[in-house]
């Protein structure tokens, strides 16, 4: 690798360590694992969405040649322990829990529920096998949306549960929702709602599960967002010890919420494995990661504003409910996300929320990138329909309502301080890039010319890494860990449970690293993605930047004064009169008394040049922005041009401008195809109807325009460690940016939208009938 | 049935059977996994590679059909080590993150700079816009093309 040449590494766009291996074709994803007796997995799944399982016929597969295994849902349950899902059961919150089976057994509960897993000499006739097994149902109607699954009537797809009620229904307040409401001027009333879409990368689910009856220990090559809790699950449902499981990472085509721990499927195939003595791949294919993977957000919003005249934004009162698909995931958890997070960075003297979650025959609801997205959504959209129903420009109702940046800080209703916010700031700095009144003018010429141009903003806040709570004093993300080590070659060497799959922490962590401990980029390495090597962590929730940051900042200073110990005895120097420049460790002020770090290295013999550090997140904070676009939208065919998109954020202290600018480009891609294009769509049967990319349709390069971004960087409030996390912020703010940038072009139509999918055809109708 | 494949400028000879697509048969029978499969019905533009000077999906090609034929993949696109321009344009935009569809980008912009070197950024895209990324939001994939075509043209 070249030289990098910069005066610190941390700061500036240096070109990522990854690429030379991703460029050229030698990255390691699962499905590039070859090993020695390696046998294939394909699962049978379920036609249906709802049935009562039968029989099941399996004779014809196990007598194919070539196929290895064949298991039903009762032989997975005899060949593993039985157990509570362990997702779910983290992200639970205390809702019900239903029972159920890794592979179907009484019932099926979704279009895709596997049933049978074959294993096969290859994965072609892994498939033909799969084929050949023979399934009776006997369908029960099926709980295609939230509203049937509300009803009493319904058929339980839980039967331990007896209900379809994933969430009891619950109401808190926050402030004093009925004089604020008794006492305001105007009030509103709105439903919003935001479709079913899903996280979809590239690279779909897949593990190589190797079990090693010697030793009597599992090795899995996975996919995943964290390593630590795939092996969790992996060892609680196998029935083994910790120590006889063994996770490893390599390369990871996307997730962006999708791949945490291991799936019920990864732990079937988890169980062939050990019972055939041989390694196992399963690797999804794109129907399967469509139809079964997961998906994320379909909820409803029954929404009451109080406002004043003026445009004061006193109180909302919301009910919400949440469709979690069949089996458990995320789904449970969600609404208290975004109860805490519906304030945003205004003030509002109440809140009430009230929330309920449904099951229902879909696939299982799970994070997808922002997971609670939909409170920015639901706040961004009635604001700009309650400034225009009140004559105001909705950036002038913005500015009124939202807080400054205090000391101290406003509290949200909900609670958290609003430390350090720069909501203000990053609204006028998008307002004078884009020129707001310049394209007031241009908009109203062009109407006459039959254009219709729309200007859309919108705005949010991200606890990334979030305030230190006021009573606790505790920070929001837990503790971070790492372990840092000087090899006797002279390497630094950091050891994270960061799973990067995408967010390039090879060379963001070793750039702080590098700067911190004194040595070249290129002397720093990261390792992840080896239960046997990294401490416990999860790459998700836009953690990383600060709290691994923060972590490999601080401990790169404490690798750092424990090598100068050590060098000093070797110098017969006082420690505290060294410094590390460059590699060499020096007598500050003497460069003439320099030997290499490598040289210390060498020497160190038994001594452990190592250190395990931790980190809380520091001062915290939050990290956000605001997001402006315009569009144009052809009001004869029902497209929408997004003409320019411009981000002011505000993520502290960059790490790597280029990575960062990434994050936020990818994040507002994923939101203008769920706006524009993205779906995952159920008949009122809840048979899948977008299982290919020619019914699910994501955003391609002629879809997602230029990008423009500006970093404020104003919020230094941690004397350390000031880089906050930017990952899910552009899809959170994009899906509202650009809707309400549609409705400004569609006003003379009289439109108002209270829903997030918006393809050709759907404008058509909304210009036809407006709401 | 017996097929004989350039690959990456070698000869290699197999037998592989009649229902396996290009895309396996490079990946499991020629041990290169550079090329990725993303959907396996030819929406994606993952496991595109240079078959006889065009960009085609491997997907949807089987094996057997490229009897006789010159196929370029990722791993063929370097020369002694060295990044191709492409590769190093594309290394310096940042223009990936997971890297998971990068191969197929690779050689569709391969195949398209070969024919268009002036290309501009309209035409670009829509070039590329067979090949979905889910990270990146495109942009700097599209600058690494045409920092990549504007050194080519450089020389």
């Amino acid at each position: 690798m070249a030289e990098i040449l910069a005066e610190r590494y941390t700061g500036a766009s240096i070109k990522r360590s990854e690429d030379p291996r991703i460029l050229t074709g030698r990255g390691r994803y699962v499905d590039d694992i070859k090993l020695p007796g390696m046998l294939h997995a394909a699962f049978v799944r379920s036609p249906l969405a709802h049935g009562k399982v039968l029989s099941v016929d399996v004779s014809a597969a196990r007598e194919l040649p070539g196929v290895v295994g064949v298991y039903t849902g009762a032989d997975v349950e005899s060949m593993t322990v039985p157990g509570p899902d362990l997702l779910a059961s983290m992200m639970g919150g205390g809702v019900p829990m239903p029972e159920f089976t890794l592979l179907a057994t009484d019932k099926v509960r979704l279009v895709g529920d596997p049933v049978v897993l074959v294993v096969a000499e290859s994965r072609a006739l892994a498939e033909d096998g799969a084929e050949l097994v023979e399934v009776d149902y006997d369908e029960l109607p099926a709980v295609a949306n939230a509203a049937t699954a509300l009803d009493p009537s319904s058929t339980p797809v839980f039967d331990n549960l007896g209900n379809n009620i994933a969430r009891p229904h619950s109401r808190n307040e926050f402030g004093d929702v009925a004089s604020a409401f008794a006492n305001a001027d105007r009030t509103y009333e709105f439903t919003v709602n935001v479709h079913r879409h899903q996280n979809v990368p590239m690279e779909g689910r897949a593990c190589v599960a190797d079990f090693d009856a010697a030793s009597g220990s599992m090795t899995m090559y996975a996919a995943t967002q964290s390593v630590h809790v795939a092996k969790m699950a992996v060892a609680m449902r196998l029935g083994l010890e910790q120590d006889k499981v063994r996770v490893l990472a390599g390369d990871i085509g996307g997730s962006f919420g999708l791949k945490i721990g291991a799936s019920r499927e990864e732990l079937a195939v988890a169980a062939a494995s050990r019972v055939l003595g041989r390694p196992v791949k399963w690797v999804e294919d794109r129907g399967e990661n469509l139809t079964t993977s997961g998906q994320a957000r379909e909820e409803s919003f029954d929404v009451r504003v109080a406002v004043s005249n003026d445009g004061d934004l006193l109180a909302l009162d919301v009910n919400m409910v949440i469709d979690t698909g069949a089996y458990p995931g995320m789904g449970g958890m969600v609404p208290n996300i975004i109860e805490g997070m519906l304030p945003g960075p205004y003030k509002m003297q109440a809140l009430g929320f009230e929330s309920t979650g449904a099951i229902t025959n879909k696939a299982t609801y799970v994070a997808y990138r922002g997971p609670w997205a939909s409170e920015t959504f639901v706040r961004e959209r009635i604001i700009d329909v309650i400034a225009k129903d009140l004559g105001l420009d909705p950036l002038e109702m913005r500015l009124r309502n939202v807080v400054d940046n205090t000391d101290p800080p406003a509290n949200m209703i909900t609670g958290r301080p609003l430390v350090g916010v720069t909501t203000k700031e990053s609204m006028q700095r998008v307002a004078e890039l884009v020129d707001v009144e310049a394209f007031r003018r241009r908009q109203e010429a062009e109407r006459a010319n039959g254009r219709y141009l729309g200007l859309g903003m919108a705005t949010f806040i991200e606890a990334a890494p979030g305030p230190r709570s006021a009573e606790s004093g505790q920070g929001l993300m837990g503790m971070e860990q790492m372990r840092l080590r000087l090899d006797d070659d002279g390497i630094v060497v950091l050891f994270t449970g960061q799973m990067p799959h995408g967010q390039s922490h090879q060379t963001t962590l070793a750039q702080i690293a590098a700067d911190e401990f004194g040595v070249p980029f290129e002397q720093v390495r990261v390792v992840v993605g080896d239960t046997d090597q990294v401490p416990f962590g999860l790459t998700g929730g836009s953690r990383s930047a600060t709290m691994t940051g923060g972590v490999a900042l601080h401990g790169a200073r404490q690798l750092k004064a424990k090598v100068l110990d050590f060098a000093a005895n070797l110098m017969e120097a006082n420690a505290d009169d060294l410094d590390i420049v460059d590699g060499r460790v020096e007598v500050r002020g003497d460069p003439s008394s320099a030997i290499t770090v490598t040289e210390v290295a060498h020497q160190a013999g038994d001594v452990d040049l190592e250190v395990q550090a931790s980190y809380d997140g520091g001062e915290g904070g939050w990290s956000g922005g605001t997001h402006c676009a315009i569009v144009e939208v052809d009001v004869e065919t029902g497209l929408v041009k997004i003409e320019r998109y411009v981000v002011s954020e505000d993520c502290g202290a960059l790490i790597n401008p280029a990575v960062v600018e990434g994050q936020i480009r990818g994040g507002v891609a994923q939101g203008i195809g769920a706006v524009l294009l993205e779906r995952s769509a159920y008949d009122e049967n809840g048979n899948f109807q977008s299982a290919t990319f020619m019914d699910y349709l994501l955003p391609t390069a002629c879809d997602i325009p230029r990008i423009e971004i500006d970093h404020l960087e104003t919020v230094p409030l941690d004397a350390h460690v000031n880089f906050r996390g930017v990952g899910e912020g552009g899809m959170i703010v994009a899906p509202p940016t650009l809707v309400n940038a549609i409705e400004d072009a569609l006003t003379p139509f009289g439109v108002r939208i209270f829903e997030q999918h918006l393809p050709p055809a759907r404008i058509l109708e909304l210009i036809e009938t407006p709401t | 049935m017996d097929i004989t494949v350039t690959v990456n400028g070698a000869k290699r000879s197999g037998a592989p059977e009649a229902r396996k697509t290009l895309a396996d048969y490079l990946r499991d029978d020629l041990e290169l996994t550079g090329t990725h499969l993303g959907c396996e019905h030819g929406v994606c533009g993952a496991c595109t590679v240079i078959v006889d000077g065009r960009a085609v999906r491997s997907c949807l090609m089987l094996a057997v059909q490229a009897d006789g034929s010159e196929v370029t993949t990722v791993e063929g696109l370097a020369a002694d080590g060295e990044m191709a321009p492409l590769q190093q344009a594309l290394w310096d935009s940042h223009g990936f993150q997971c890297g998971f569809c990068t191969p197929g980008f690779l050689m569709q912009a391969t195949a398209f700079l070969d024919g268009h070197p002036d290309a501009d950024e309209a035409s670009l895209r829509e070039a590329l816009s067979g090949n979905i990324c889910r990270c990146t939001g495109y942009q700097s994939i599209v600058d690494g093309v045409l920092l990549a075509a504007e050194r080519m043209r450089q020389g």
